[in-house]
């Protein structure tokens, strides 16, 4: 090393080893974390495997879930819209009674979350590709004898028939909220409860069963 | 009688242009640390640091070469180009091109926004806009550390576009956490009822005055207090590390695809930990603005030796890229389900 170099590490020892350290700490973890990621492929297959779900069985095209992600899709939909819709109603039984405008508010602010709920849940899984992929799925697996895939749970026949029930519902309650929310009076805004009342107890019960499908491992007696 | 007097500032309000090419391109005050600050000091008193005996002509030559080399890529930079008609700095093109990833986040939100989608707010604006706007501070933060290594500063205001977007995007999780998330409580109990969200929230609140005064107008007031508020980003940094921190778990939080990051699109659970994400690209982000390294890179490069510090600098910057990768990645895995309104459970 010449006069120069060695009295520049001299003048600037601190800086030097910091950044040797760094860089070889650095190192490592880059090393270790490409190590790692070369088994990313093995580790996730064995993970959806543990879950009932061959991603080489998946029709293109359509996401190979674990149940436990299913689910938390189908909980990450309906959840906040539920919070929002308890929420609403609350606001419209306070009002109901005394203030027209602010009960008209809460109302419209039910159609939006029910309309929104209902374009989510048509997006996440009930178009006909999706119902075609879920029976393509369930035969390839029917067939090999193997078990059903996650992913087909919330695509199977039965599911996909009450939730578009649930669809159809809301959007029943929801157009039904929104000749409420036009109401002229509050008499006539409280001659809607009934009627609402009973479709979103019809809803509700739609979607609790929706969520037991889900929650309940599949059958052979459900596959088609 | 004509005076021949200069102002008795003038000597510190002109700063070392000629290897930046000109003061347009160089605004040493405007931001909260001036990363060059080290070899600019230098080569105004090349005596400071070094006996000057020590410092022989062929040491000095190539130092000479290598910043007019980067003085050549600013000066490059400066130039128009025509397009249709119209002549366009190249600079102009590189920035906007350079800048675009920061509204991302924002774009990705947008459809949610426009239909009033209350369901992909509440299901994933915390990870389009929250890693959107961690995304545009390492990036906002990144600026100078790439200055001290390349000694160009022709990108210097993506440091502030950059800091603009972050507190946008920021601002815009908190809201949408505020009005759609699922805990109890208010507004305020939504978007601080948790610690890691009094963190988060914190953020937002420190970023708010660093967006007020983001301007020259503010600068030219301020003063020198300016840059001094300015350092308040360093705050919110470390605030990031503990909101981070305190939302996955200190970094230990796992699971069955359910892990800290909630459904990752790769499906990995360790490489979208943001703490570990964070972790790899403030280390690089960190290192660059030690004052013994900045010193050390500012003597490798007087010596003309600058591939020393590339090579040395390489793994560090080799891991931040590393982190930033999955940020990205997460970033638009969760971006594009929103954008589409069918969102991915965090």
């Amino acid at each position: 090393m010449s006069e120069t170099y060695a009295d520049d590490y001299e003048r600037e020892p601190v800086g030097g080893f910091i950044v040797v350290a760094i860089s070889i700490l650095s190192a490592v973890l880059v090393l270790a974390g490409l190590f790692y990621a070369a088994g990313a492929h093995a580790r996730t297959k064995s993970a959806l495997a543990v879950n009932n779900c061959e991603p080489s069985m998946s029709p293109s095209g359509l996401p190979c879930n674990s149940q436990q992600m299913v689910i938390g899709e189908y909980n990450g939909i309906v959840n906040p819209a539920s919070k929002l819709l308890a929420t609403d109603m609350a606001a419209y039984i306070v009002n109901e009674r005394h203030h027209l405008a602010a009960a008209e508010a809460a109302l419209t602010s039910e159609v939006a979350t029910e309309q929104a709920l209902d374009k989510s849940l048509a997006a996440i899984a009930y178009t006909s590709q999706n119902y075609a992929n879920a029976i393509n799925l369930i035969t390839i697996a029917f067939d090999s004898g193997g078990s059903t895939p996650g992913a087909a749970i919330l695509l199977t026949p039965q599911a996909t028939v009450i939730a578009n029930a649930a669809v159809r519902d809301n959007q029943a309650l929801a157009t039904l909220t929104t000749e409420q929310a036009r109401s002229k009076s509050l008499t006539q805004l409280r001659s809607f409860n009934t009627r609402v009342e009973a479709d979103t107890a019809a809803v509700q019960a739609e979607m609790k069963l929706i969520g037991k499908t889900l929650a309940t491992p599949i059958t052979a007696a459900q596959e088609p | 009688m004509a005076t021949t007097r200069e102002p008795p500032y003038a000597g510190y309000t002109a700063p070392p242009t000629a290897q930046y090419g000109g003061p347009e391109t160089y605004q040493p005050d405007l931001y909260p640390d001036d990363a060059t600050g080290t070899w600019e000091d230098e080569q105004q008193s090349p005596t400071l640091n070094r006996p000057p005996q020590r410092q022989t002509r062929q040491r000095q030559q190539p130092a000479e070469l290598q910043r007019a080399d980067r003085s050549r890529v600013d000066e490059w930079m400066d130039k128009d180009f025509k397009f249709g008609g119209s002549h366009i700095k190249r600079k102009a093109l590189a920035l906007v091109l350079l800048g675009l990833p920061a509204v991302v986040p924002l774009f990705f939100m947008a459809p949610a926004f426009f239909t009033m989608n209350v369901a992909t707010f509440a299901g994933s604006v915390d990870d389009t806009l929250g890693t959107g706007a961690e995304i545009c501070l390492f990036l906002c933060l990144l600026v100078s550390p790439m200055v001290t290594l390349t000694g160009q500063r022709w990108f210097f205001p993506l440091r502030r576009w950059y800091g603009i977007m972050f507190a946008f995007s920021g601002i815009g999780d908190m809201l949408a956490a505020g009005l759609t998330d699922n805990f109890a409580g208010g507004f305020f109990g939504k978007v601080a009822g948790h610690v890691f969200e009094l963190m988060g929230f914190m953020m937002v609140m420190l970023a708010i005055p660093l967006l007020i005064t983001g301007n020259h107008w503010a600068q030219r007031k301020l003063g020198r207090y300016w840059k001094q508020l300015q350092r308040i980003t360093y705050v919110i940094w470390g605030l990031l590390f503990f909101h981070l921190s305190l939302l996955e778990g200190l970094g230990f939080q796992n699971g069955n695809g359910h892990n800290g990051s909630g459904n990752p699109g790769d499906g990995d659970p360790i490489f979208h930990q943001r703490l570990y994400e964070y972790a790899a690209c403030s280390l690089f982000l960190l290192t660059l603005r030690l004052p013994p390294v900045k010193r050390w890179i500012a003597a490798r490069q007087r010596e003309g030796r600058n591939w020393l510090v590339w090579v040395t600098i390489a793994p560090i910057f080799a891991l931040f890229i590393f982190g930033m990768i999955f940020c990205f990645n997460e970033e638009i895995f969760k971006g594009f389900d929103s954008f589409m309104e069918h969102p991915s459970a965090e």
